[in-house]
C-alpha cells in the first residue's frame, strides 16, 4: 500500500517538475500513433477493398473460332495444367449477343441490324484467390494468349496493376511510419526521462545514501513511461476515431467513398497499437535508466 | 551510561588498517583500526582537515577505502550492492557535514525521504515528522523550504533525517557547529536517547562542550592517524 502512494508520489513530482517536456513528449507519442495508424487503417482497408474487387477479377480469353466439345475438354485440361482455378465457363457467340443484348435492355433495337455473331466467342477463367496478386495474374494471362487460337486476354490490367501499386506504396509509407513511430517514442520517452534525472541529481544522489533501493527509484521513471505510452497512443487512436468519424459523416450519401465500406479497426487492432505503444515507451525509459541509474 | 547485558555485544564497526588516499597524494586517513560495539556512543575527534569526515563516509560506504577492511555488523560494506547494500544504509543514519539538504523541499519532506525509502506508512511518517520538529525547536518550520533556513536549522534538519527511519547506526558529522549552547544541549539529548533505545552512534566534531564529561570513548585523529583513543570503560 505505501509502497504505491510513494510510488505515485514520486511520479507526481517527476511530472510536475519537467510537464513541459512530458507534454512534448506526450505530443510527440501521439501524433506518431496517429500517423501510423492513419496509415495503417487505409492500407488494411485497401486490402479489404482489393480482396472485394478481386471476387470480380475475371480473365476473359477472346477467341477465333466457336470450340468444338472436343476442343473445349483440351482447353480446359491446358488451363488447368498452369493451375487451378475455380471456374471456367465458355461463352458462345450466341450467348455473349444475348448478354449484351440483355445489358442493353431498353435499346436492345440498335443490335437489330447486327449479325448475330459479331461478338467473338470466349472463355472465362476466374482463378483461384491466391491466384491474384498481380504477377500471378499477369503470368496467367500471358499464358492463356498462348493457346492456340486465342485472339486477346482481358483482365482488366489497368486499375489491377495501379491497385497493385498503390497497395504497395501504402505498404512502404506504412512500415516507414512504423518506424518513426518506435524511433520517436523510444527516444523521446528516453530524452524526457534523462531531462528528469539530470534536473534531479541531487536528489538520486541522496535517495541512494539513504538507502532507496535502485526498485525505489527506477519504477517511478517506468511507470512516468509506460504513462506517455498510454496517454500517447489512447489520444492518437481517439483522434483518429474522430477523424474517422468526421470523414464518415462528411461524405455519408452517394459518392465515390461509398463504393466500399470504410471500416475502422477490430478492437484486437486497437489494443494491440496501444499495447505496443505501452511496450515501446516503457522500453525507452528502461534504456535510460540503466544509462544513468544505477547503485 | 550503563552496560548491564550479560554477554558482550556484538560489533557494529570493525575498522582493520584501513588507509583512505585522495588523488593524488592526499592522505586523509592511514592505517586506522577501530572496533566500535552495538550501542556504542563513539566521539571522533581532531583538527580541521584530520581525516574525521573522510572515516565517516567510509563507514557510510560512501566513499571505498584505498587499503584496509571494513565491517558493518559482520558486512564487508565495500563489497555490498544493489538491494543488500540499499538495505544496510536504510539501518545507517548520516548527518551530512554539509548537509545534504534538498532545498527546494519543506523541512518535512527532507525529513520524510529517510523513512519513504522503506516505506513507511505515511500517517508514521507524518507523526515521527512532528514528534522530531518538536524536540529540536523546529516545529514552526514545518512547512518551510529547507533553503530558507538559517544553517543552525538546517544542521538539526539533517539531524533529524538521520534518525527518522530509527537507525541501528546514527553518524553525525559536525552536530552542534552552528548551535548555541542551549540547542547544542538538546541535540545531545536526542542523540543520548537514541543511543539509549540501542542504536550505535558516531560523532565527529570538534566541539569539546559535547565531549568534555564524557563516559564514552573517545578517539582523536591526526593528520589522518590514530592519536589516542581515551575513555570508555575499556569494553
Ligand atoms: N574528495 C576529496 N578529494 C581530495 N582530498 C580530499 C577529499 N576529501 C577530503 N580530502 C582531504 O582529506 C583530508 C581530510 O579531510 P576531512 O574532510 O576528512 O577532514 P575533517 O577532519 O572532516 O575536517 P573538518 O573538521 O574541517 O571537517 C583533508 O586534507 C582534505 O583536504
Ligand atoms: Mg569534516
Amino acid at each position: 500500500m505505501s509502497f504505491w502512494v510513494t510510488v505515485i508520489r514520486q511520479v507526481g513530482r517527476n511530472l510536475r517538475q519537467t510537464w513541459g517536456s512530458q507534454l512534448m513528449t506526450l505530443l510527440t507519442v501521439s501524433l506518431s500513433v496517429l500517423i501510423f495508424a492513419f496509415f495503417y487503417l487505409i492500407y488494411t482497408n485497401m486490402l479489404s477493398l482489393g480482396d472485394k474487387l478481386g471476387d470480380d477479377l475475371t480473365l476473359i480469353v477472346y477467341l477465333e473460332e466457336e470450340p468444338g466439345p472436343e476442343l473445349q475438354q483440351q482447353l480446359i485440361k491446358k488451363i488447368t495444367t498452369f493451375d487451378e482455378v475455380e471456374d471456367i465457363r465458355f461463352v458462345s457467340s450466341a450467348m455473349a449477343y444475348e448478354r449484351f443484348a440483355g445489358q442493353l435492355g431498353q435499346n436492345e433495337d440498335v443490335l437489330d441490324d447486327m449479325p448475330k455473331d459479331f461478338l467473338p466467342p470466349s472463355i472465362e477463367v476466374i482463378p483461384f484467390k491466391n491466384l491474384r496478386s498481380l504477377n500471378q495474374v499477369k503470368l496467367f494471362s500471358a499464358y492463356l494468349a498462348k493457346l492456340p487460337g486465342t485472339l486477346k486476354v482481358q483482365y482488366g490490367q489497368e486499375w489491377v496493376e495501379r491497385f497493385y501499386y498503390f497497395t504497395k506504396l501504402l505498404s512502404i509509407v506504412v512500415l516507414l511510419s512504423g518506424t518513426l513511430l518506435i524511433l520517436t517514442t523510444i527516444f523521446m520517452v528516453a530524452y524526457t526521462i534523462r531531462l528528469t534525472i539530470l534536473g534531479r541529481q541531487a536528489e538520486l544522489e541522496l535517495l541512494k545514501l539513504v538507502g532507496a533501493t535502485n526498485n525505489y527509484i527506477r519504477i517511478p521513471f517506468l511507470l512516468e513511461g509506460l504513462l506517455q505510452g498510454i496517454l500517447g497512443s489512447s489520444i492518437g487512436i481517439a483522434a483518429l476515431y474522430t477523424l474517422f468519424h468526421w470523414i464518415r459523416i462528411r461524405f455519408s450519401g452517394p459518392g465515390l467513398l461509398n463504393l466500399f465500406e470504410f471500416s475502422f479497426f477490430p478492437p484486437v487492432v486497437t489494443i494491440t497499437i496501444i499495447g505496443v505503444s505501452i511496450l515501446l515507451c516503457t522500453l525507452g525509459s528502461y534504456s535510460t535508466m540503466h544509462k544513468f541509474l544505477r547503485i | 551510561m550503563k552496560n548491564n547485558t550479560a554477554e558482550p555485544p556484538g560489533t557494529m564497526i570493525e575498522m582493520i588498517k584501513v588507509s583512505k588516499l585522495y588523488p593524488p597524494d592526499v592522505v586523509a586517513l592511514k592505517d586506522v583500526s577501530i572496533s566500535v560495539a552495538v550501542g556504542e556512543m563513539f566521539f571522533i575527534i581532531g583538527m580541521s582537515g584530520a581525516g574525521k569526515t573522510t572515516l565517516l563516509k567510509l563507514i557510510s560506504s560512501m566513499e571505498p577505502p584505498t587499503n584496509g577492511l571494513i565491517e558493518i555488523s559482520g558486512n564487508p560494506i565495500h563489497q555490498l550492492k544493489g538491494y543488500k547494500l540499499a538495505r544496510l544504509r536504510q539501518k545507517i543514519g548520516v548527518a551530512y557535514q554539509d548537509f545534504k539538504l534538498l532545498a527546494d523541499r519543506t523541512t518535512a519532506e527532507n525529513i520524510a525521504i529517510s523513512m519513504e525509502v522503506s516505506y513507511k506508512k505515511p500517517s508514521i511518517i507524518r507523526r515521527r515528522v512532528k514528534d522530531l520538529l518538536a524536540q529540536l525547536n523546529l516545529t514552526d518550520k514545518h512547512n518551510t523550504i529547507t533553503g530558507e533556513l538559517s544553517r543552525g536549522e538546517q544542521q538539526r534538519v539533517t539531524l533529524a533525517r538521520a534518525i527518522a527511519n530509527s537507525p541501528t547506526m546514527i553518524l553525525v558529522d559536525e552536530p552542534t557547529g552552528n548551535l548555541d549552547a542551549t540547542t547544542t544541549e538538546k541535540v545531545m539529548q536526542l542523540l543520548t536517547k537514541c543511543n539509549k533505545s540501542g542504536a550505535t552512534i558516531v560523532i565527529a566534531t570538534h566541539d569539546d562542550s559535547i565531549y568534555r564529561h564524557t563516559p564514552h570513548r573517545i578517539m582523536e585523529l591526526r593528520a589522518g592517524r590514530t592519536y589516542s583513543i581515551v575513555g570508555g570503560n575499556g569494553t
